[in-house]
């Protein structure tokens, strides 16, 4: 089978997604108006609420939701064939995907720039903030211990990747020093920059630095810690610019690579309904994350993004464009390793210990098409993978620094402390991934991550009824997603826990599992009290809506 | 034509989109937290005056009186700021 199929597949759903499902959503249920005044022009302060260009918008969007989760997700459920994950990032894109970031963001728009903490105490309960507040907390957890996982992994298998990492994270730390104490010209700066990874990642073959999966966990917490406590501008910020240009290089040289060398696919279509890691449904819905739906995005575009938008019709090209660009890098992972490999036994003996591996093997065949080395290529691959996986957990701890301090810092002092709240979510993170077996925690994640997509849906749907609006459209995938995740949360809970129960693991694995377990138990209530609450919103938005409440605008 | 046109007229295209676009994934981030950095600076810098706004006199009558022509200007988005409700959400980017 010729990966030109896939392509052509791609095509169809930007077409009918992006250019007719989206603008009819646009401009007949949400009617987008260029003269309504949007939150960032009402209410600009220079800060917060700042107008800015659809296009730089769409950046900025890009770049805040593309992680390495788009990758690594459709790489593990390529187990279940290449096509029912190609079936599920078209389909998932087209109806749920981009439907969700762009009504959270419409959503942010027509709520004043509101963000998910006060709609849900508006839209479902008062108590639907603080279970928002745990879930989250758990779901950036969950975040740290599947990409920690990913990261150490890779490192201490490619000992290639630690120079040119190091390399990157001190020229991070030179390029802040250059911006904002030096005041060097940015383009002098990004040429340094560039220049240094490039040879670091050269050098990376030269200077070889082996290292224990454990050895490997603990320099990237601490490098956490790090990235939670320094100032923004000192590293995190840094780090994230001086790195895009080598992703969307990777980017740039695999799909040129791909069209050149246009491979068939290796790994068969379809394997069997149910594998090693689960049935395909609900397993392959939480798999495969980021690329079809990512409840990311929700928050991604129901704060920062809400609140620069100049103009309610550039709500559609920021928002669904990004979605669907991600979709894009999606799709090209998939064709990438579903390519890479002579059959699918190779591809099965690397896939669940090391996906990111499968990816960087890939892309080096890719980048190899287009005359750059294998041993360059390679790890100029690996880093690319490590980089977009960084970025995330950078954010992670800080994020679960500021959720600390707010769930607990009225009652437990030392939470606010900031170092403190950042070792307490290194440490959780690190039993976690010490313990917890990568596919489980991998699994719990992408449910977390799509519940999290259900709960934005939930929102929408409720925000939507009591304008007395038309809902179906975000109501029928808000079902799915809930039912879809919540079951595969319970899946995989009772799967966990039950070994615990019944004593067929005992050591570490028992403790992962436990934890893991119990995580999933966790979410899977705030995700039925949230269920609960919002439906008795809706019955009674819906009433209102009987007694002749006036329909108003989205 | 105008300098509003010519200005206008740089940005199109699909050269302005990649340097729009470009700017928006490199550094459109920075420069948020730059102007939220600033913003934090402010806050404390309009404190320092509002005791005189308010008849509190906290500095001496001088520095504030040195210092108010600079934060009138800011007042209207400071409150804005200042009395916008905020939650844990808002952290996040």
């Amino acid at each position: 089978m010729s990966s030109v199929v896939v392509f052509v597949f791609w095509a169809v759903i930007i077409i009918v997604g992006y250019f007719l499902y989206s603008k009819w959503v646009d401009t007949t249920i949400f009617r987008s108006d260029s003269k309504r005044a949007t939150p960032a022009k009402m209410y600009m302060d220079g800060v917060d609420f700042m107008p800015a260009n659809k296009n730089i918008l769409y950046g900025f969007q890009l770049n805040s939701i593309a992680g390495a989760a788009p990758i690594i997700g459709p790489i593990i459920a390529l187990q279940w064939g290449w096509l029912p994950a190609v079936l599920w990032l078209g389909f998932g894109v087209l109806f749920i995907g981009w439907v969700q970031d762009y009504t959270s963001c419409m959503m942010s728009v027509r709520s004043d720039g509101d963000t998910f903490g006060a709609l849900s105490y508006r839209l479902i309960s008062p108590r639907a903030r603080l279970i928002l507040l745990t879930f989250v907390y758990f779901y950036l957890l969950l975040i740290a211990a599947a990409f920690g996982n990913v990261i150490s992994k890779l490192l201490s298998t490619k000992a290639v990747l630690p120079f040119p990492m190091l390399v990157i994270v001190a020229v991070s730390l030179l390029v802040g020093q250059m911006i904002y104490r030096w005041r060097v010209n940015i383009l002098i700066t990004t040429v340094v920059a560039v220049a240094a990874i490039f040879i670091g990642i050269g050098l990376g073959g030269y200077i070889q630095i082996p290292g224990s999966f454990t050895a490997m966990l603990i320099a990237l917490l601490i490098f956490g810690y790090f990235s939670s406590i320094l100032p923004v501008w000192r590293f995190i910020q840094p780090f994230n610019y001086a790195s895009v240009y080598v992703v969307y290089g990777g980017i740039i040289a695999g799909v040129v690579g791909l069209l050149i060398a246009h491979k068939p696919i290796t790994l068969p279509a379809y394997t069997s309904f149910s594998i090693g890691m689960g049935p395909l449904w609900p397993l392959l819905f939480v798999t495969i994350a980021c690329g079809a739906i990512s409840g990311w995005h929700s928050l991604v575009s129901s704060t920062g993004t809400s609140r620069q938008i100049e103009n309610e019709v550039d709500v559609r090209p920021v928002t669904g464009g990004a979605m669907f660009a991600e979709f894009t890098i999606a799709i090209i992972a998939v064709v990438i390793c579903a390519t890479a490999f002579a059959d699918s036994s190779q591809y099965i003996a690397t896939a669940l210990k090391n996906p990111a591996g499968v990816f960087t093997t890939g892309l080096a065949s890719a980048m190899a098409t287009i005359g750059i080395p294998a041993s360059y290529g390679g790890a100029y691959a690996g880093c690319m993978i490590l980089i977009l996986a960084m970025t995330v957990v950078n954010l992670v701890f800080r994020f679960m620094k500021v959720a600390t301090a707010e769930l607990l810092g009225d009652h437990i002092g030392v939470a606010k402390n900031p170092h403190v709240a950042t070792i307490v979510a290194a440490v959780l993170a690190f039993i976690l991934i010490q313990t917890g077996t990568f596919t489980h925690v991998w699994v719990l994640f992408g449910g977390s991550n799509q519940l999290m997509a259900g709960l934005a849906l939930l929102l929408v749907t409720l925000f939507l009824a009591s304008k007395a609006q038309s809902y179906t459209f975000v109501a029928l995938p808000m079902l799915f997603m809930y039912i879809t995740t919540v079951a595969a949360l319970v899946y995989k809970s009772v799967e966990l826990l039950s070994k615990v129960i019944m004593g067929t693991v005992a050591g570490t694995v028992l403790i992962g599992n436990l934890i893991a377990g119990l995580i999933g138990v966790v979410l899977v209530i705030c995700a039925l009290i949230l269920a609960w609450d919002g439906y008795k919103a809706f019955k009674k938005y819906t009433a209102e809506k009987v007694k002749g409440a006036v329909k108003t605008p989205a | 034509m105008t300098e509003k046109k010519q200005k206008k007229k740089k940005r199109g295209g699909i050269v302005g989109f990649f340097q729009d676009f470009t700017y928006g994934m490199a550094t459109h981030g920075m420069a948020r937290h730059a102007v939220k950095t600033r913003s934090s600076m402010e806050h404390l810098f309009i404190l320092i005056t509002m005791g005189d706004m308010l008849g509190v006199p906290i500095l001496p009558p001088y520095y504030s009186l040195r210092l108010l022509p600079h934060v009138v200007p800011q007042i209207t988005t400071w409150k804005r700021r200042m009395l916008r409700e905020k939650d844990f959400v808002d952290s996040l980017y």
